[in-house]
């Protein structure tokens, strides 16, 4: 049987969508205001 | 169109690909955890592998950018490329996160440890800590030249870093794991976790182009209102 250790999996998937989600925003309020 | 419209529409058009590319990572999590096969040994865990590769490899060839924009740079002294670097760099960073953030968690379940401090590693955190170096030093130098100077070294030695970091697996005995797909011989993956690998590598791609020409647009308004400022004064 495998592992359980799904917990860890879903960790990693929304640390990634944290990290595009964060640094989309950054950009695009960067932006806003230079504009 | 004036440079400044020219920067706008780029921002636009960067924001544009961000949006696709970040609806079709969501696609890319519900293939993976859904419809991807789970592997027996490793359980879910070994399905961080499809985000961490594909951030792993666009950072790594991001940072290569870099390197190479740093070097013509370097000769040409054209301004734009030192734009594109820094926005290449900042966005290799971005993706070094997830790289350096997503192997942990992998790691902890499979080898034990959070962390090891072995050559691969090791290397790839000092890649990571030299472009932060890179960002910082960027923010700290107000004359122009001098920063694009300084950036295009720190560039070139980043990039000589890469292809070491790359070869340390086969170099040093190391905990990670040698490339299953990146190698000479045919990838040692099932079809169906190739095709999810792959189809996140293009995501990621995506992700990278457009936060890139985001990043590249906000580094002409920023020159931009430079020189107004200092055509005012």
């Amino acid at each position: 049987m495998p592992p359980d250790n799904g917990n860890f999996m879903v960790a990693a998937y929304v640390v990634v969508a944290v990290v595009v989600i964060v640094y989309a925003v950054s950009l695009y309020v960067r932006i806003r205001k230079v504009k | 169109m004036t440079a400044r419209q020219k920067a706008q529409s780029l921002a636009t058009r960067g924001l544009w690909v961000t949006a696709i590319a970040v609806v079709a990572l969501a696609g890319v999590f519900v293939r993976a955890i859904a419809y991807t096969p789970m592997d027996r040994l490793q359980g879910p865990a070994q399905k961080i592998y499809y985000v961490h590769v594909p951030a792993a490899v666009v950072a790594l060839l991001a940072f290569s950018l870099t390197g190479v924009l740093s070097i013509v740079f370097l000769w040409l002294k054209d301004r734009r490329l030192d734009q594109a670097a820094a926005a290449s760099a900042e966005v290799g960073v971005a993706l070094s996160v997830i790289m350096l953030t997503t192997g942990p968690i992998w790691g902890k379940p499979i080898w034990g440890t959070w962390w090891t401090w072995d050559a691969r590693l090791t290397s790839t955190l000092f890649l990571f800590l030299l472009f932060i170096g890179y960002l910082l030093m960027r923010g700290a130098v107000d004359d122009q030249n001098t920063r694009a100077r300084f950036s295009a070294v720190i560039g070139v030695l980043g990039l000589a870093l890469v292809p070491f970091i790359h070869l340390t697996v086969y170099l040093f005995r190391t905990l990670h794991p040698r490339p299953i797909v990146l190698k000479p011989s045919r990838p040692s993956l099932p079809d169906d976790m190739l095709l999810t690998l792959l189809l996140s590598f293009g995501v990621f791609v995506l992700l990278y182009l457009g936060f890139t020409m985001q990043r590249y647009a906000l580094g002409q308004l920023r020159d931009l209102r430079e020189e107004e400022l200092h055509g005012a004064a």
